[in-house]
């Protein structure tokens, strides 16, 4: 480090990670930032580093490639953009060698391909069990009410939901977790700058929200890198390399859940696979999976018991008890790993609002809508009475209506027991 | 302008701008000179045809075509004459200009139709809005086409004589031949028609049936195909109270002047009902044509309903051009001579896929592929000012085959029209004669609401993220809910139901 002027300094040192050096990051940024150098460049040069036994063995290799001399003028003033950039968005950036460092990613630098810095906004809470939920943005009804479902009993049970930042399974996984203990955090498939997709990138749009509630959205790019194939290729693995289980939803034929699911198995990390309708072109990514072998994901219960057995003995965490599932600071790891089976919210027909048959129905059926005639038709009761009760149920924030009919929006009570 | 060897003769015609009459008078007269015919007057290339018509015509029949000059004028000059009504008209001035006719109580005659060369008189278009309009312009007798006659009797208060040729023009005014008699057509009830009870399995859009019918709401089905909404719609058709004597007259007026009926067609007190393809062209919804621009499927929808179907693929232009119409209940053409109005008090039901390819929400065996922004984006073009108009938004399901082959779940078409019925007649006391619950502004309804219902229902909408637009829309149909639940005042559970009938998110995702 020669001369790094006084703005450039500060940049740095308002984007760096707790616990990270400035200068380093400034270093860092200039190599990448030069033409024909990227991540995956970076990586390769301290692996090439490794083999000419330049590099400390124990170290993650970077003071090997970074030159001595430190960056030119010009890498400089590209560094200078970036952070800049990144500064006004508010990033934080954690390198490689950093305390903050995600654990789940450290074994994979640099021999398979875990990125040398990550972008963050929020608090990705990396110490947490985490559960990767995945799928196509073209979802059924189903695959979203499933991942909602899912990703609203793990993260009531303190559990980290990751996915992407797409629409359909990701968004409606981010929806159902924002609020609840275990939090919830976006990869991006580009940079922060890029706001897409335009609708979760807004103000106040999901990401917005899920970083407002303590969770995170990350990205290992530039910020105004485009949203290419290939790197929301990079993004799939980095799902899966960021958790503990990954559950892939709901995806056709060519769905990148595929390219998740195997990062996952690379890492031996456990896949599980929703089973979904057998007609549905959505089914074939998780089907093809059961196919091969892995195992059905049977609803919150089951892939809390998963999660436990994966992380057990590696990351000391506690289930939140299902009373406290309001504020996301309830979760603090105890260092011991709670016997008691995480339950999840529910409300109970004395406290619904709605008639108790209507309750009953829709309870039976749970998490799958009921049409509103189906719904008359079992009860008995006139459509009048029903549309009716609906409404207020759904203004009580009780039901869900969508184009597949009604549902209940938590896990009725006497269905815990269930998965 | 009297001049020697004749007189000035006088007939009377009726021209319409739209379905308003409006008083042409024929003038002839003889003056010395070449011998011709000179038309004064007469901007439309049909009426100037007819010159050549009419000459032909009474050389077949026997009379003279004058070796003098013939001067005949049209007034007022600048009202746009189409069509070949005035045909007899012109005959008529002729012959007493000429004094081949003497009239028998020396009066000025009313006529109108059409002349074949061989002097017959031929039916045209609107015989009802031009029968109509003589009567309001104060004639007291009509000469009609023959075949037209049926349709003319309907008009009291007028005399309405069928003519079969020139010869029993001639004789009937000169008084050698007593006038025929006209025998109108019949007025025909409509027997009950499509049956509501086989909408089976559907409870709840029966239910959105009988509400749209007795409000007189307008309709929004979404579903995908095979889910009924076609099916539906003419169950809606069949529960509409039939047309009082003058409403179906009005109706007829307007299918006549469209040329949608013939002159000896009963008179039918059933409400119309209009299916234009999606592919309408804006002439074709709004009206059109060359001259005075004939109704178009808006007013021939006249107190009856108009189904749109496939409301998404009608180009934006087109769906534009419906709302105005809607809010006015009347069309109104802007043309180079005349504004044209005609009206359009309609009950509009539109039908949509629920996304572009049309299987959301289906089950069953046909799953929905499309993207959920694509979905979102198919779903925005209804957004707007004429979604705020469809008071009742319903989606529909495909019912599976047990339901379909099971014995019906619901009432019969004639006894939810009763109700229906009774409602319409409420709706009468309240608000006035022929105002439905659909047709009363917002600030009226909320006068009729219990305590606390308006606060609960801005509540409401708030928590479900609906537009504050949609506010009067569901106070309107809770009206109509309240009437057929016997409720003076407006209560919460009326305001819950009529919240109900409003379509989803478009996605989870969205
Ligand atoms: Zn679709």
């Amino acid at each position: 480090m020669t001369s790094v002027d006084a703005r450039l300094a500060e940049l740095a040192s308002a984007v760096a990670a707790p616990g990270s050096d400035p200068g380093r990051l400034v270093a860092v940024v200039a190599w990448l930032a030069a033409p024909r150098r990227g991540p995956t460049a970076l990586r390769r040069a301290v692996v090439a580093a490794h083999e000419r036994g330049e590099a400390d063995p124990d170290g993650v290799g970077l003071d090997a490639v970074l030159p001595a001399a430190g960056p030119t003028d010009r890498e400089l003033r590209a560094a200078h953009d970036v952070l800049e950039r990144w500064a006004s968005l508010r990033c934080r950036v954690v390198l490689v060698d950093d305390p903050a460092y995600p654990t789940r990613l450290r074994a994979d630098w640099p021999d398979r391909d875990a990125p040398p810095l990550l972008v963050l906004r929020g608090d990705l809470a990396s110490d947490r069990p985490a559960v990767a939920l995945v799928g196509a943005r073209r979802a059924s009804g189903y695959g979203t009410g499933v991942a909602s479902w899912l990703a609203e009993g793990a993260a009531a049970a303190g559990v980290r939901v990751v996915s992407g930042g797409a629409v359909g399974i990701d968004a409606a996984a981010h929806r159902a977790a924002v609020e609840q203990p275990g939090g919830t955090t976006v990869v991006l498939g580009c940079g922060h700058g890029i706001g897409y997709p335009r609708g979760h990138a807004q103000p106040g749009g999901l990401f917005d929200r899920v970083v407002a509630s303590g969770g995170a959205v990350i990205s290992e790019q530039f910020p105004d890198q485009r949203p290419r194939a290939g790197v929301v290729r990079a993004r799939n693995r980095l799902v899966a390399a960021l958790t503990d289980v990954t559950v892939v939803v709901e995806g056709g034929e060519r769905s990148g859940a595929l390219l998740t699911a195997g990062a996952a198995a690379e890492r031996s990390r456990e896949v599980l696979a929703v089973p979904g309708d057998v007609r549905a072109p959505g089914s074939a990514a998780p089907h093809r999976l059961l196919a091969e072998g892995v195992f059905p994901c049977l609803g919150p219960q089951q892939l809390l018991e998963q999660v436990r057995t994966a992380v057990h003995g590696v990351v000391g965490w506690s289930v939140a008890a299902s009373t406290s599932a309001s504020t996301s600071a309830s979760t603090s790891p105890s260092g011991a790993l709670d016997d008691g089976a995480p339950t999840l919210p529910g409300i109970s027909p004395a406290l619904s609002t709605l008639p108790d048959d209507v309750h009953a129905h829709l309870s039976t059926v749970w998490p799958r809508p009921l049409r509103p005639d189906d719904l008359a038709t079992a009860t008995g009761r006139p459509a009048p009475q029903v549309l009716a009760a609906i409404t207020r149920a759904q203004v009580s924030g009780e039901l869900t209506v969508d184009t597949d009919g009604v549902r209940l929006r938590r896990a009725p009570a006497g269905r815990q027991d269930r998965g | 302008m009297n001049g020697a060897h004749g007189c000035l003769a006088t007939v009377h015609g009726v021209a319409l701008v739209g379905l308003e009459p409006r008083p042409v008078r024929v003038e002839a007269s003889m003056s010395p000179g070449l011998p011709g015919l000179r038309l004064v007057g007469l901007p439309d290339a049909a009426v100037r045809e007819a010159g050549e018509r009419v000459r032909t015509a009474l050389q077949r029949r026997g009379f003279a075509w004058p070796s003098e000059r013939l001067v005949v004028n049209l007034a007022p000059a600048d009202l746009p004459k189409a069509g070949s009504t005035f045909d007899l008209p012109l005959a008529i001035a002729i012959l007493v200009a000429t004094r081949q006719l003497r009239l028998a109580d020396g009066d000025q005659p009313w006529a109108c139709g059409e002349l074949g060369l061989d002097g017959t008189v031929r039916a045209t278009v609107g015989q009802l809005p031009t029968t109509v309009g003589a009567r309001d312009l104060g004639a007291p007798r009509l000469l009609v086409p023959d075949a037209a006659a049926p349709e003319a009797a309907l008009v009291p208060d007028i005399e309405v004589v069928p003519v079969a040729d020139l010869t029993e023009v001639a004789a009937v005014l000169s008084g050698e031949r007593p006038p025929r008699a006209a025998v109108p057509a019949e007025v025909v009830d409509p027997a009950v028609g499509a049956e509501l009870a086989d909408v089976r399995g559907q409870a709840i859009a029966r239910r959105a049936a009988e509400i749209a019918a007795a409000g007189g709401h307008h309709l929004l089905l979404s579903g995908p195909p095979g889910c009924g909404k076609t099916m539906l719609a003419h169950r809606l058709h069949a529960l509409l109270p039939p047309l009082t004597f003058d409403g179906a007259q009005e109706v007829a007026a307007l299918h006549s002047l469209a040329g949608e009926r013939a002159p000896d067609d009963p008179l039918s007190r059933r409400p119309p009902l209009r299916e234009p393809h999606h592919s309408v062209s804006m002439a074709g919804l709004v009206g059109g044509g060359a001259g005075v621009p004939r109704p178009g499927e808006l007013a021939l929808a006249h107190r009856g309903l108009l189904l749109m179907d496939e409301l998404l693929e009608t180009p934006r232009p087109v769906l534009d051009a419906l709302r105005q119409p809607l809010e006015r209940g009347e069309v109104v053409l802007n043309r180079a001579h005349a504004r044209v109005r005609y009206p359009c008090r309609i009950q509009l039901v539109a039908a949509t896929n629920p996304c572009p390819c049309g299987h959301l929400g289906s089950g069953g065996a046909r799953t929905c592929t499309c993207r959920p922004d694509r979905i979102d984006r198919y779903r925005a073009r209804l957004s707007g000012p004429l979604l705020d108009r469809l008071d009742l938004q319903l989606e529909l399901r495909p019912v599976d085959r047990d339901a379909l082959a099971g014995p019906p779940d619901g009432e019969p078409t004639a006894v939810v029209a009763r109700r229906v019925a009774a409602v319409r007649e409420l709706a009468t006391d309240r608000w006035g004669a022929g105002t439905r619950n659909a047709d009363v502004d917002a600030a009226d309804v909320r006068r009729t609401c219990g305590p606390n219902v308006l606060s609960a229902l801005a509540d409401a909408l708030e928590t479900l993220g609906a537009s504050a637009r949609a506010f009067d829309r569901v106070l309107r149909v809770a009206r109509t809910v309240a009437d057929l639940d016997g409720a003076d005042r407006i209560g919460r559970p009326h305001v819950d139901e009529a919240l109900a009938y409003r379509l989803p998110d478009a996605s989870v995702a969205a």
